[in-house]
């Protein structure tokens, strides 16, 4: 009967896609292009209503074999796109995109381009939500190419404008790329979403343009728009962007400030305590402390000699003027029960003495100043150093000594 | 760690999954996903583009051709867990059913069959035993007597064949001869209420087929590799459980050659429950593993020096089965517990269990799933915590103000419609500020810096949902390589992914998390079955079984030898055996034309290794398990022979009592006394239902149940000091009495025996009522008994107990040539048992009557318990 003909055919169809999944998974490209030339067929009798249906498949499985597959050309590639294209009118943008992306990472920037334009001027019926958002980044990565050529004229410009030498065919070209690459790149940013390059690319024009509000309109945007997700890069653009504007030590202060509040282990973070380091106000070097302190609670800065350089030096000098040691006691309260087994273990003294003595010298001396002097890892620290004779370690010995009263009131 | 220069460019919506979802085959093909410039910043010539999927991995190609045996198998039988065929439903009808959407159909009616066959005394114990007389089970007709209270089963038992073999018949009703005893005795027939037990079996059905088709108790595995302190020497610790029950925890030592192979024995500790997962973290040189069973938790320290014996720490016990524990990378001796009730802990060995969070509810949507999970973060003091619809990252230090949302199942990741979280885990190894979630269709990299936004995204098609994963990162510049697995199909996957695509020395600043070359399908367990010597019939059947078995851990290794690196990849099964797999590292050049397929027959080292896997295999299937032998003791050696020499033949007692045993025996009653004369049995004992009314409990209850319990106590405390009064004064005068009479004859006592018993019952009248003597009245002056000790509480009034006590007859003005015969007529008015009821105040008088006097009988004695029982 025809059920059982449909079941059937069901389950041969089955049965073939698995083994072409099986011998995809198996790197086998070969053995799987030969089974997809019989999964075409299930093109004829398309009863099935997966959301993937047999033409993204044959689209999807077609594509992973060409990008692997020791014979295939980029021509044939090409070729298969074109036809993946016409099968699907639902997929029609999605596979276009693909298409391009393709192109772009084989560095066929020109043909990439085409590949978008002709994608833009496509137009079936009413535009569903999915389709719609492709248009967008369709239109936005064809503004990133007109970035691209314009960075390029530019680049031509400013050479050519050192012989003293100004061409105004490009020029015209350039100021074209940069309107139609505007026009794109300012629609896409509109949209919540993480769009980094595009930001960057944008900001990049308007900035070469002196338009410096609408690019600090569109930093801040992208910054604090609360329907955005938390991007602490739009934070780093935007610091960027005010220290390329030469402005005052306060707003940056405060851009690197909510950077701390969302990410406080942002390499940022280390400027930013140099920052407030120097500052002459008691309330940010306060500050300065809290987020030297805090970077160090992660596992990702555990190692980084920087960060330790800036801690160790920031409590010395709060040490050795013995004035406001309670930012240090407070600061300690709530990592003492964890920061020794953290940072400060036999163990890591030994790991840090052997790969990085630099590093094992400011922990040691943090450790001096925190734990006292009979902290296992400053013992075991200077120690070595002083077997080394290295002067250093002996000054270090020195000062912890000397100051370990210190320890008794900050962990008092 | 830095975080990426730019990241690939991505939509972000909020709300709830938008895409509908479903299982899609070759989701995870031919797609790039978005593109990034590669070398920002750098003037060049054209842009070059990088993909965030389908850059180029490292080649792994697999050594063999299939996974070995790294553990013979242990001694004893592995016990299958069930299987969909044992609990669904196999007619013809409901496979029809089944291929519709209405998905199984349990068969209920199978699983409730086998319990009152299995079973029959549980659920027909009592009337079975009642009604036996009137079931007849022979094929012959039935006599005109026997037919009206005798009813013929096989009838019966030929239509419930009959029915089974009609199975999914329309004209199923015909059977109107089952339908008829059914509805006859379907209230009364069963031990326990049908309804109760079926409800009982259903829910364990149900349990047991939610299991089957995903059971999450499993999720994390439950083998852990330990891998050598150094990296110099190649000796490393597998830590899997083990045993019938799973209960066995083994440290295992495991050199690393060409085919792992184990040293020395393991160490092993017994445990109370079912390992369900083994993870371990290595800190400060020290590797810390926590084992999770359903209701117990532990955590045992291995020295970082291989042989060192492993040390348990600490053991927890939970009220509800714990469904995840995770070890802290950071600190040593930190652990993360979460239970199925919601709560998550801080687990420290030196501090105890902090609790971080209680909330049966799920996070973000509402889902029934209990599951809960828990994993560190790149900051020692935040944790993960997980459910089905997401994950919040908490702040042990303040987990009710500080925390995030790091994921949710919705629009901010782009999910499915339908798709929930089944593992996450931290990446910390690879990069101290990522993570992975897997869920049933896809994986995720997240960033803690960037919560909510997947970093990296892919559909990775496998079967059954990745319970298991593993980390192995890569150097810097190389690839980090993840194992996915799944349980029920074995199916194990290796992705690879880069944290930043342009080497480090090329520039400081890092990029975009993206994937790296191709998923690879890896073998499994079950695949070795085909390279293995051809068996017996059922012994293919055994194997089969036991190498299909679902996977129950996942472990890894990655081993470098100066150029040749590999990996070593373990994979456990529920059986309890670990196969192991070793993939090499092919170094980048021109890919060949035909690249090697991996060798079809395995080598000579791993065929050895087959046979001798199968050859304990068998060992221990055939080894009958001792305790099953009857035990026999040998007597040969207690008794001489002139001992085991009986009397020439039975004595007349000996003869007596076997003649009496068989009679009992086929009368089915039983032996109280063997004294030889008394044949019969003495009188059961009688109900206790007093025949004047409710006993005091049911009073009570009745009472309690009418709503007037305390009108009911308040009378019944003011009867029983009256009356408890009246009992004490009559106590003593007997005591004076007792002492007067002491020189009376025995025989005179005895003739009185009636009249005193009849007295005893009364509740007032005195133990020996003298015909001689009148019963003097009771003296109203003497002192009240408030503070006599008397405990039992005394029973509501019976007035038939009033009228014929002896007192009450003699205020009356009844003769007292009358009084006997008065009180047999009332007797004969008090309905119930022969032996007259009991007397509220003869049990108060009792209490307090010394021990001596007391001439109880046996009715009374047993009597006496109830009020007690009452309270």
């Amino acid at each position: 009967s025809s059920n059982e003909h449909k079941l059937n055919f069901k389950k041969s169809k089955e049965a073939c896609l698995s083994y072409i999944q099986d011998a995809l998974l198996q790197k086998q490209w070969k053995r799987a292009a030969e089974f997809l030339t019989c999964y075409v067929e299930s093109l004829e009798k398309d009863y099935s209503r997966e959301h993937i249906g047999p033409s993204e498949m044959i689209w999807r499985i077609g594509t992973e074999i060409l990008w692997h597959h020791s014979q295939s050309s980029m021509k044939e590639f090409n070729c298969f796109m074109e036809q993946m294209k016409t099968l699907g009118v639902k997929r029609y943008l999605k596979v276009c995109l693909e298409h391009v992306f393709h192109l772009l990472c084989n560095g066929q920037i020109d043909e990439a381009y085409q590949n978008l334009s002709l994608a833009e001027s496509w137009r079936f019926g009413e535009q569903t939500a999915i389709q719609d958002k492709e248009m967008k980044l369709i239109q936005a990565y064809r503004g990133l190419l007109d970035y691209y050529s314009w960075s390029k004229q530019k680049n031509v410009l400013l050479e050519h404008g050192e012989d003293g030498f100004s061409d105004l065919a490009v020029e015209q070209e350039m100021h074209g790329y940069f309107r139609k690459a505007a026009v794109n790149l300012k629609e896409i940013i509109k949209i919540p979403g993480v769009w980094d390059i595009f930001v960057k690319c944008y900001v990049d024009l308007l900035e070469f343009y002196g338009d410096h509000n609408e690019a600090r309109q569109v930093l801040n945007e992208y910054a604090y728009n609360s329907k955005f997700p938390a991007n602490p890069n739009a934070h780093v653009y935007l610091y960027q962007f005010l220290k390329r504007q030469g402005e005052s030590k306060k707003s940056l202060i405060s851009a690197l400030k909510i950077l701390h509040d969302i990410v406080p282990s942002h390499e940022l973070m280390i400027d930013f305590n140099t920052m407030l380091q120097k500052s002459k106000k008691r309330k940010k070097r306060r500050l300065g402390l809290e987020v030297i302190f805090a970077a160090l609670d992660y596992a990702g800065w555990k190692e980084n000699a920087k960060a330790w350089r800036c801690l160790a030096r920031q409590v010395k000098q709060i040490v050795i003027s013995e004035k406001h040691l309670d930012w240090i006691k407070q600061e300690w309260n709530s990592r003492k029960d964890w920061w020794p087994a953290f940072h400060f273990s036999r163990y890591l003294a030994k790991r840090d003495w052997q790969e990085n003595k630099s590093l094992s010298y400011e922990k040691a001396l943090v450790a001096g100043i925190l734990l006292g002097k009979d902290c296992k890892y400053f013992k075991y620290v200077s120690h070595q150093g002083c077997k080394a004779q290295l002067k250093r370690f002996r000054m270090l010995k020195k000062f912890v000594n000397r100051h370990n009263p210190v320890y008794l009131r900050i962990s008092g | 760690m830095e975080f990426p220069a730019a990241l690939f460019p991505s939509y972000f919506g909020a709300g709830p999954p938008r895409e509908e979802g479903g299982p899609a085959p070759v989701a995870g093909w031919g797609e790039h996903g978005q593109v990034l410039e590669g070398r920002p910043g750098r003037r060049q010539v054209q842009p070059a583009f990088v993909p965030r999927r389908g850059a180029t991995g490292e080649r792994w190609e697999a050594a063999d051709a299939a996974a070995v045996p790294v553990l013979l198998p242990s001694a004893g039988c592995w016990i299958p867990s069930p299987v969909p065929q044992d609990i669904l439903y196999r007619s013809s009808l409901c496979r029809k059913l089944r291929a519709g959407k209405s998905g199984a159909t349990l068969d209920f009616t199978r699983q409730l069959g086998h319990f009152f066959v299995d079973h029959p005394e549980d659920a027909f114990g009592s009337l079975g035993r009642l009604l036996h007389k009137n079931f007849y089970l022979g094929n012959s007709k039935l006599k005109r007597p026997a037919r009206n209270s005798t009813i013929r089963m096989t009838a019966l038992v030929e239509d419930i064949d009959r029915l089974e073999a009609r199975r999914g018949c329309p004209r199923q009703h015909l059977a109107s001869r089952l339908r008829w005893f059914s509805h006859l005795c379907r209230d009364w027939l069963f031990e326990v209420p049908l309804g109760l037990l079926a409800d009982c079996v259903h829910e364990e059905l149900m349990q047991q087929w939610s299991n089957l088709l995903f059971d999450d108790s499993l999720t994390g595995g439950a083998l852990a590799w330990l891998p050598p302190e150094d990296g110099r020497t190649p000796v490393g610790c597998l830590v899997h459980p083990g045993g019938q029950a799973m209960n066995h925890l083994y440290f295992q030592d495991v050199v690393l050659e060409e085919l792992p192979r184990t040293r020395g024995s393991p160490a092993w500790f017994e445990l109370s429950g079912r390992i369900r997962q083994v993870a371990a973290a290595r800190v400060n040189g020290q590797d810390f593993v926590g084992v999770r069973s359903d209701y117990h938790c532990g955590v045992w320290r291995v020295p970082g020096k291989r042989g060192a014996a492993p040390t348990p720490l600490q053991v927890i016990r939970t009220d509800v089965p714990a469904s995840c524990l995770t070890v802290s990378p950071h600190l040593p001796g930190e652990l993360s517990v979460c239970t199925q009730s919601g709560t998550v802990y801080l687990w420290s060995v030196e501090t105890g269990l902090q609790q971080l969070r209680h909330d049966p509810q799920t996070m973000f949507f509402r889902d029934h799933s209990p599951w809960r999970w828990s994993d560190f973060t790149g900051h020692p003091r935040v944790l993960s915590c997980a459910d089905r619809t997401g994950l919040q990252c908490l702040d042990a230090r303040a987990p009710k103000r500080c925390h995030f949302d790091l994921f949710k199942v919705g629009e901010e990741a782009g999910c499915q419609q339908g798709e929930r979280v089944v593992l996450p885990m931290y990446l910390g190894r690879a990069h101290p500020s990522q993570y992975l979630v897997t869920t049933q269709f896809s994986v995720y990299v997240l960033d803690e810096r960037l919560p909510l936004v997947p970093v990296l995204k892919w559909a990775h098609m496998m079967k059954a949902p990745p319970l298991f994963a593993h980390l192995m990162p890569g150097n810097p510049g190389r690839s980090h390589k993840v194992l996915l697995g799944a349980s029920r199909t074995q199916e194990l996957l290796l992705l690879q992914y880069r944290d930043s695509f342009w080497a480090v020395s090329s520039g400081g600043s890092q990029s975009a998390c993206q994937l790296a070359g191709t998923p690879q399908k890896l073998q499994s367990i079950a695949g070795c079955l085909q390279h293995l010597p051809t068996q017996l019939p059922h012994r293919h059947h055994l194997l089969q079984q036991r190498l299909t078995a679902p996977a129950g851990g996942l472990a890894a290794t990655l081993q470098e030898d100066g150029p040749h690196k590999s990996m070593l990849i373990f994979q456990l099964s529920e059986a309890g055996d670990v196969f192991c797999q070793r993939l090499t590292h092919k170094t980048a050049q021109p890919p060949a034309p035909h690249p090697q397929p991996s060798p079809a027959v395995p080598s000579p080292a791993a065929a050895l290794r087959y046979r001798r896997w199968l050859r304990a295999l068998y060992r221990a299937y055939r080894e009958p398990p001792r305790h099953t032998w009857p035990p026999s003791l040998s007597q040969r050696r207690l008794f001489t022979r002139r001992d085991l020499e009986g009397p020439a033949g039975p004595s007349s007692l000996q003869r007596q009592m076997r003649q009496r045993l068989r009679q009992t025996m086929e009368e089915g009653g039983r032996i109280q006394r063997w004294e030889p004369l008394v044949l019969q049995p003495p009188p059961l004992p009688q109900t206790l239902d007093p025949a004047g009314g409710p006993d005091p409990l049911s009073a009570r209850l009745t009472a309690a149940w009418a709503g007037d319990w305390e009108q009911w106590w308040e009378e019944r405390t003011s009867f029983s000091v009256a009356q408890r009064q009246r009992a004490l004064r009559e106590r003593r005068r007997r005591q004076k009495r007792a002492q007067g009479r002491r020189s009376l004859s025995a025989s005179f006592t005895s003739s009185l025996t009636y009249q005193s018993e009849l007295s005893e019952l009364s509740d007032t009248g005195p133990p020996l009522l003298s015909p001689a003597r009148p019963p003097i009245l009771s003296q109203e002056s003497s002192p009240p008994a408030g503070s006599s000790p008397v405990r039992s509480p005394a029973t509501s009034a019976v007035p038939d107990e009033a009228l014929l006590s002896s007192q009450s007859l003699r205020c009356r003005g009844i003769p007292k040539e009358r009084r006997k015969t008065l009180r047999d007529y009332l007797s004969v008015w008090a309905e119930g048992p022969p032996e007259p009821p009991e007397p509220p105040g003869s049990q108060a008088s009792q209490l307090c009557i010394p021990s001596s006097q007391s001439q109880l009988s046996s009715a009374s004695q047993t009597r006496r318990k109830r009020p007690r029982m009452g309270f």
